[in-house]
This record gives structure tokens, C-alpha cells and sequence, in this order.
């Protein structure tokens, strides 16, 4: 097993930058299923990301974390169309924590701004991302593949140097 | 939402107004997660997705053709994911043309114009539709209620008398029970690939007369394909004016085509919409509507349009297809036809292009331009004011075609483009297959350079 290859900062700073996110995890009989995330922290190393869902929501999806640990984020910058995708072999589900929480308000608000430039009403975006208390849980996994999915001719090219 | 979910009701998720996300599974189970330009409705079990670039999706679902799909409402934001299985990719035809407009649309909302470009629409059989929980917002005010307002336009449309009552009572319905405020009607000129306007509400001028190729625009890609085109942004890709010329002029078509009349429209229109009028196979007329707001015209809409469409092309063709009898003989009493004092119109024929300019203004060419120098030459020769469409059939300079010639189609045409024009020269109906010529001032004809 190779030791995990922290994440560039600069990668590191663009996923936790409050982007559009959904991630994808397979059945494990050929289908993949996805949800929308609503938030994203990366560990201190940059070794590790972490996303959140509603578990409401995101049941096909937990259930294939937990089946094979398989997991694919793509992370997508609205305004300017800068996209990456991480997956990740060893994901599982954890508890989300208190700050997890907290970060969904800001979440929702730096969201929304950026799709303003698009005329997405604010409330629109809220109810896009909103998650009950309770609801939200965290799908950890140490990413080991990047891709760039910008539109564009050099989509789905593996990133090199860890550049978004 | 009540009733059993299908596609037809989750049609709002398919117009590409909000990025869907589509998820494929790798031969080694692993997942890969990518953003969808475009989603588009096909019919109640399949839907498309718009191939641009080879990418890790593609590669997956040539291998395994099984993947999920999941979309949100533009409106409600209520989430769906859909089990989906690959089918086929289609790289021409009306469907690929009715997405390559659409994305033209969403390109230039998102800026990404020049980047945006499809290579194929890839049909998918929905197998499974999933709701995702969570909140949702109120459904918006969709516009009048669509139903209601196609019954009363097929029950106006089948008291219309003649062809210009249909073309008017059309163009009114749109107007009053649809809410639209931007509309042409134009006619199919087989022969020639091309439509010309023959009537338009909501602006400045009326642009009778003024051509568009098939195959140019929201309009002529309509009239090509035989299907709608819908546009829910600007798409400059398909707007008039500048496409036009540069089509006309690099396919050779600059000299033929009705360049003179500017076409009506608005400048940047934000959502587009333009449905063939047909009957049976044949295309008759294409009915264009415009608006300045952006998803103006959705899928319900654009059915209820094709259905007016139906309608109209079936009564349409009738009307011009001539008939024995066609003529009630009733007519109006022969008005004595007062020339107000005053110079004389100068009328010039050019025999080339059939082209008619009065007092040095250009008129109109081509067929209707025929028919108007025929009328006047009558006139001069003979004082008659009262003509029939018969005769105008049998006339061997108008060289009409026997069968399903437009005949009424470019009167009224000629009509409209007089009113638009000229004080002084009419031509007004007078029974099923009469008319008249009504002159204001004497006309002196003159044949000009070729003619």
C-alpha cells in the first residue's frame, strides 16, 4: 500500500471553496448511483477529503460506500466551469460533527452567490442544499485519482501536479 | 406531485436549465460523477443527453450502458435520479438538430459559446424514476392554462373563411389565448427551399415578403427537419440578420433570395420557438414565436403549438389546393374605382426577377411581383378591376405550378406588402376566389431594363 500523496494546496483550497458537488459511489453489480454533497473539509495533511450529504438522500450511495468503499466527487466551479473530479478506494460514512453543521448555512450562502451570476434565485439554491437537522452525514475517503473535467478538450485527463 | 411518475411530467427537468449530473460505473466497479450540458426530453421513456467530448462517461457507458441520472427541477428544485441504459447516439436528423439548438442556447447562458459543440445525442431508455426526499419550493405560475386555450383556438380555426381569415385568426389566437407578443407566420415555397413571411404581430413592420431559406436559423432548421426547435436562451448561433446574409452570400443564395424586405424580430431574443405546420408530409407554413425573457416557451407549450399546427396545416392545405367551384361568383358589386387626382404612380416591371419598384421604391419579386404587373397590365389595357384566382391560375406569364401552387398565399402576401407600402394601390377581397384591384391614382407602367 502506498502511503496516501497529500492533495496540492491549491486543490486542497479550490474543493473546500463552496462549489457545486455531487458525489457517486456502485452497487457493486455495475451501477453507480449519486447525490448532491452540501458541504466539503479536507484534513489538515490534505491527505484526507471529506464530503457531506443527507443521508436521507443519499441512500444508493451510502450503501455502496459501505459495500466497497469506491467513490467518485466531482467538484465543479460554476461561474468559471473549473471542474475536478477525486475518487477515493477506501471511502466510508461517518458521523458529521457539530462543525459540519455549522458550515451548512455558509455553504448554502457562498453557493448561492456564486450562482447569482447565473440568476439562480438565492432561495432556490437554499432549498437545493438544504439538509434537516439530524439529516447530515460525512463520506470520508483519501483521494488517489484526479482528473480535470473543465469543458473542454483536456476533460477527463488525469491532473497532474494537482492543479484544478 | 400526484400520479404515477413519468417522464411527460418530468419534463421541466429536461429542458437544461439547471446542470443535471450523470453517474457510470467502471469495469472495476469504480464510480465516475460528471456535470451534463444538456438533458432533453425525447418521448415518455426516453430521453437524451448531449455527447461533446470523449470522456470517461462515454467510455463507461459503451461498456456497460447502465448509469443514473440525476436532475432537478428548474422551478421546485425537487431532485429526481433516474436509472437510464444507453441506447444509440444520433449525429444528424431532427433530433440532433432540435439539441444542437437547444445547447447553442444553454452555451451562450453559460459562456461557454465556442466550447459547446455536439457531436451526438445519446438516446437513453429511462428504466426507473426515483424521487430524492427533501425540500422543495411552491410551483410557479406557469402561464395560462394551455388546454383551455387550444380548444378555443381549434374551434375559431374551423369557423376561419378563406386563407387570410385562417392566417388571422391564428395569429390572433396566439396573441390572445396564448399570451404570445412576437410571432410570424411564414409559407413553405418548396420548389425554391426557401419561406417567406406572410403575416407577423409585434412589430414595427410587418415583413411580408421577407425570405428565409430552409435550413438557416430556428425557422429554416425547423422547416428542414420538420420539427420544432425550441431555444430557451440567446443563441447567437441561430439568430437572423447577421446568419442569414452570411449563409446567403457563401451558398451563392444572396442574388435570389428576398434580401430587400428586412425581416421583422427582435434583436436578441431570449427564447425562441419555431414549429412546422404540416400536412400529412407535407410542409406547408412555419409558425415562429420569440419573447425578450428566457425560458419563455417550455415543452407544454410547444406541444399545444404543434397541435394548433396540425390543425392549421390541415386547413391550410385545403384552402390551397385549387378546386372546381372554387369560385362562389357572388363577389361584391363592382365599385367604380375613383382615381383621385394626382401624378401618376410610376410602376417599373423588371421581366428578370419579376421585380416591381413604384416610384422608384422596390416592391416585391418573384411571384407576387408577376401577379401584381399582370393585374395592372389588364387594367390599362381593358379598365378591369374585378379578377379571380382562376384566371390567375391559367396564366401562362405567372407560370404557376398545377397543383398546390400557393396562389392565395402570395395574394395575400401581395396584400399585406401594398398596405405595408403604397397609399395609392390595393388589392382587396371580394368573395372565395375574387378580388379587386383599387388604384388611388393613375399608374403609368413602365417595363424597365430587360423587361
Amino acid at each position: 500500500m502506498h502511503s496516501p500523496v497529500p492533495l496540492e494546496p491549491a486543490l486542497a483550497a479550490f474543493i473546500t471553496s463552496r462549489l457545486s458537488i455531487q458525489v457517486a459511489a456502485s452497487d457493486g453489480h455495475g451501477l453507480a448511483s449519486l447525490v448532491r454533497a452540501v458541504g466539503c473539509r479536507v484534513s489538515a495533511d490534505r491527505c484526507r477529503v471529506t464530503v457531506l450529504v443527507s443521508r436521507s438522500q443519499a441512500a444508493p450511495v451510502l450503501a455502496g460506500v459501505a459495500a466497497n468503499g469506491m467513490l467518485a466527487a466531482v467538484f465543479n466551479e460554476p461561474e468559471s466551469h473549473r471542474t475536478v473530479q477525486l475518487k477515493g478506494r477506501d471511502a466510508c460514512v461517518e458521523v458529521a460533527t457539530a462543525e459540519d453543521e455549522a458550515a451548512l448555512v455558509p455553504y448554502a450562502a457562498d453557493f448561492s452567490g456564486r450562482l447569482a451570476v447565473f440568476r439562480v434565485p438565492e432561495a432556490y439554491v437554499r432549498t437545493l442544499v438544504s439538509c434537516a437537522p439530524g439529516d447530515l452525514v460525512a463520506i470520508s475517503f483519501t483521494p488517489s485519482e484526479a482528473y480535470g473535467q473543465t469543458p473542454g478538450p483536456r476533460a477527463g485527463m488525469r491532473l497532474e501536479g494537482g492543479q484544478p | 406531485m400526484s400520479g404515477p411518475l413519468t417522464l411527460d411530467v418530468l419534463r421541466p427537468c429536461l429542458e437544461g436549465i439547471v446542470p443535471a449530473g450523470i453517474a457510470t460505473c467502471g469495469a472495476d466497479g469504480m464510480p465516475n460523477v460528471t456535470y451534463v450540458s444538456q438533458l432533453m426530453y425525447v418521448d415518455q421513456e426516453h430521453l437524451a443527453l448531449s455527447f461533446q467530448f470523449f470522456n470517461k462517461t462515454r467510455e463507461n457507458i459503451l461498456a456497460n450502458p447502465v448509469a443514473t441520472v440525476l436532475t432537478m427541477d428548474p422551478d421546485t428544485a425537487a431532485r429526481y435520479r433516474l436509472t437510464v441504459r444507453y441506447l444509440r447516439t444520433e449525429t444528424a436528423g431532427p433530433l440532433f438538430e432540435r439539441m444542437k439548438a437547444k445547447l447553442a442556447g444553454i452555451a451562450s447562458h453559460t459562456g461557454m459559446a465556442g466550447v459547446f459543440h455536439l457531436l451526438g445525442a445519446d438516446i437513453y431508455r429511462v428504466q426507473a424514476v426515483e424521487p430524492v426526499p427533501g425540500r422543495e419550493l411552491p410551483a410557479a405560475w406557469n402561464g395560462p392554462a394551455l388546454l383551455p386555450a387550444l380548444r378555443r383556438s381549434i374551434d375559431v380555426l374551423g369557423r376561419a373563411e378563406g386563407l387570410d381569415g385562417l392566417i388571422d385568426v391564428f395569429c390572433s389566437s396566439l396573441e390572445r389565448q396564448f399570451g404570445i407578443q412576437h410571432q410570424m407566420l411564414l409559407m413553405a415555397d418548396a420548389a425554391r427551399q426557401r419561406l417567406f413571411i406572410v403575416a407577423s404581430r409585434g412589430y414595427p413592420s410587418s415583413g411580408a415578403g421577407a425570405e428565409i431559406p430552409y435550413g438557416v436559423g430556428v425557422i429554416g432548421v425547423a422547416a428542414r427537419e420538420r420539427v420544432p426547435i425550441r431555444i430557451m436562451f440567446p443563441a447567437s448561433e441561430y439568430a437572423y440578420g447577421r446568419v442569414l446574409r452570411e449563409q446567403a452570400t457563401s451558398g451563392g443564395l444572396a442574388e435570389q433570395l428576398e434580401t430587400a424586405i428586412p425581416l421583422p424580430g427582435l434583436a436578441e431574443p431570449a427564447s425562441q420557438l419555431a414549429v412546422p405546420v404540416l400536412a400529412g408530409n407535407h410542409l406547408v407554413a412555419v409558425a415562429y414565436v420569440e419573447s425578450q425573457h428566457e425560458c419563455h416557451f417550455g415543452y407544454d407549450l410547444e406541444d399545444a403549438l404543434v397541435a394548433l399546427c396540425a390543425s392549421l396545416g390541415l386547413a391550410m392545405h385545403l384552402l390551397q389546393c385549387p378546386m372546381d367551384g372554387e369560385e362562389d361568383g357572388a363577389g361584391g358589386p363592382p365599385e367604380a374605382v375613383v382615381e383621385r387626382p394626382g401624378a401618376a404612380l410610376r410602376v417599373r416591371h423588371f421581366s428578370r426577377d419579376d421585380s416591381v419598384f413604384v416610384d422608384d421604391d422596390y416592391l416585391i419579386k418573384g411571384v407576387a411581383g408577376a401577379i401584381l404587373w399582370k393585374l395592372l397590365q389588364d387594367h390599362a389595357q381593358d379598365g378591369r378591376c374585378e379578377f379571380s384566382t382562376r384566371e390567375l391560375r391559367l396564366a401562362p406569364a405567372l407560370r404557376l405550378p398545377e397543383v398546390c401552387d400557393n396562389l392565395d398565399a402570395r395574394l395575400i402576401l401581395l396584400q399585406r406588402r401594398l398596405l405595408d407600402r403604397s397609399d395609392s394601390l390595393r388589392i382587396e377581397k371580394t368573395g372565395r376566389g375574387r378580388f379587386r384591384l383599387a388604384l388611388g391614382r393613375p399608374v403609368l407602367l413602365l417595363a424597365g431594363e430587360g423587361g
